[in-house]
């Protein structure tokens, strides 16, 4: 790189001791997860004994199947509908989907407008909210949980993810003038496939994620890169490729005496497309590299819209990120990964530093 | 500026051809042709080569090659692409500041105005227009995902 080294006070601003700067990971998950449930106003009437229980239950569910996510019944209370679907008045509404008489006088009891759930919570804590406003079902998840608490990654797996980090801001420095650099990893053996930071020429789209899912391609036999960039040749003994990693960054770590146990390479692609691995095995495991299918992508920005949709094109399974960018669309400008429409979700992970935690 | 969708069709078609899904672009300047493309991403084994992004790269080639300022020059460029363009891509030409994109059938898988408001994502408004010769851009779509993308691995093709 030809542009001159920072001077010396401003390098140790930006990343003052490594090892202590990386505190953690959390999960950025979708807001579906995150936010309070929104409530919404529903009829509700009052029986006036437990034994027309079963008979109103019976006729609502057929003709207002509403309020699949929630109880029906609160001690006598019981649910009609959203008080948005009547008009003018609740007999009225009623009087359309033939009700049986002595249901429609018991629906006609007691009526109150109570605020409900508008949908099913994700995790325990939103669901303890809703319980104040009227009982909903709630079908507890441990990973979502663990994603949430961060009990996801064992200790090994979060040594090696902040490892990761560490590795993005010293090869942003040492090899990349400081610009951003992303890192994808195969998680089955934590073999790194490629490396890449964005590309030389003033290309306003050249941004360091493209670059990398086209480096991945490369170790597919594919990529089209130009072939000014050297990259690493392979070795005939080994069986994974190192087509995917530039040489600049392989040389760096490879004379790095802290960097000795990392491992490199990438399964080369299978030519037999067919599935023969053990069942619940995930497609990497079982057809082999396609695309950035099961890897995992480290990245020293929260990448941009572009780049946030390129990597679901390319199918990662998770996108890890240090800092965030103002264009950013995980976190600060937008979630993707909260796009249901979305054929593919990958999950998003932040690390947090100290900086953060001095914040907060 | 729609008569140049027969354009972006021809590239659609050739993409077909070469075994990718069918979807062609054109950028348009004045009133000629700039850059031309067809999806390439099988071939490159990379999902991001997309029609909009092979028009976009010759665009900046040649631009490189003449010394011209490439910004200078897409915001001149209508683009018209046969599909909406993807998030992906219509976030690279919001950010690029094109003039126009003129699209033929919507995306609601991933569409970058369908799926997201890509213009308020990016921060950037441009003008879009859709529905021009919609209906043969879908069925060139149709013909292709009928059959098997050859790229994508066995389990996939089974969940369609």
């Amino acid at each position: 790189m030809d542009i001159a080294d920072p001077p010396p006070n401003k390098r140790a601003r930006k990343s003052p001791n490594l090892e202590e700067d990386i505190t953690g990971i959390r999960a950025i998950l979708s807001d579906e997860f995150d936010e309070d449930i929104a409530l919404i106003k529903a009829h509700s009437c009052q029986l006036e004994t437990k034994q027309q229980l079963q008979a109103v239950i019976q006729e609502l569910s057929q003709k207002l199947p509403h309020f699949q996510h929630l109880k029906r019944v609160h001690d006598r209370s019981v649910l009609i509908c959203p008080s948005s679907e009547i008009g003018a008045s609740l007999e009225q509404h009623l009087e359309q989907f033939a009700f049986s008489e002595h249901v429609l006088r018991a629906l006609c009891q007691g009526v109150r407008v109570v605020e409900v759930p508008e949908r099913m919570p994700r995790l325990r804590v939103q669901y303890e909210k809703t319980l104040k406003h009227w009982p909903c079902k709630f079908h507890p998840n441990h990973y979502s949980e663990s994603l949430r608490n961060g009990s996801n990654f064992s200790s090994a797996q979060r040594i090696f993810h902040k490892r990761m980090a560490q590795l993005l801001v010293r090869l942003s420095r040492d090899v990349n003038a400081n610009r951003p650099v992303g890192i994808c990893v195969d998680p089955r053996q934590s073999n790194i496939v490629s490396i890449a930071g964005p590309g030389e020429s003033p290309s306003p789209h050249e941004h360091c994620s493209m670059l990398l899912v086209d480096f991945v391609a490369r170790s597919q036999e594919g990529g089209t890169t130009k072939a000014e960039l050297p990259f690493t040749e392979d070795s005939k003994e080994v069986e994974t490729t190192l087509r995917g990693i530039p040489k600049a960054y392989y040389d760096y770590l490879m004379n790095d005496e802290e960097y000795t146990d990392l491992t490199f390479g990438a399964e080369r692609s299978r030519n037999c497309k067919e599935g023969n691995a053990d069942q619940g095995a995930d497609n990497l495991a079982k057809f082999g590299p396609y695309l950035c299918t099961g890897y995992d992508v480290y990245l020293l920005q929260e990448p941009c819209l572009m780049c946030s949709m390129a990597l679901v094109h390319s199918r990662a399974k998770r996108v890890f990120f240090l800092r965030n960018s103002d264009n950013g669309a995980l976190a600060t400008r937008f979630q993707l990964h909260s796009v249901r429409e979305l054929n593919h979700h990958y999950e998003v992970f932040q690390f947090t530093t100290k900086e953060d935690e001095e914040l907060t | 500026m729609a008569a140049f969708m027969e354009e972006a069709l021809v590239e659609a078609r050739r993409a077909r051809d070469a075994g990718e899904v069918p979807v062609g672009c054109v950028f348009v300047h004045g009133d000629k042709v700039v850059a031309r493309g067809g999806n390439e991403v099988n071939i490159h084994r990379n999902a991001t080569r997309h029609a909009e992004f092979i028009c976009i790269d010759a665009i900046l080639a040649s631009c490189r090659e003449r010394r011209l300022p490439a910004r200078q020059l897409f915001s001149e460029i209508t683009v018209v692409v046969t599909v909406e363009p993807c998030i992906m891509c219509s976030a690279a030409l919001h950010t690029l500041g094109v003039k126009e994109i003129i699209y033929g059938c919507e995306n609601d898988r991933f569409g970058g105005k369908t799926v997201v408001d890509v213009a308020a994502v990016v921060g950037q408004r441009i003008d879009i227009t859709g529905g021009v010769r919609a209906d043969e851009a879908m069925a060139l779509l149709k013909e292709f995902y009928k059959g098997d993308n050859p790229a994508a691995p066995p389990q996939a093709k089974k969940k369609k």
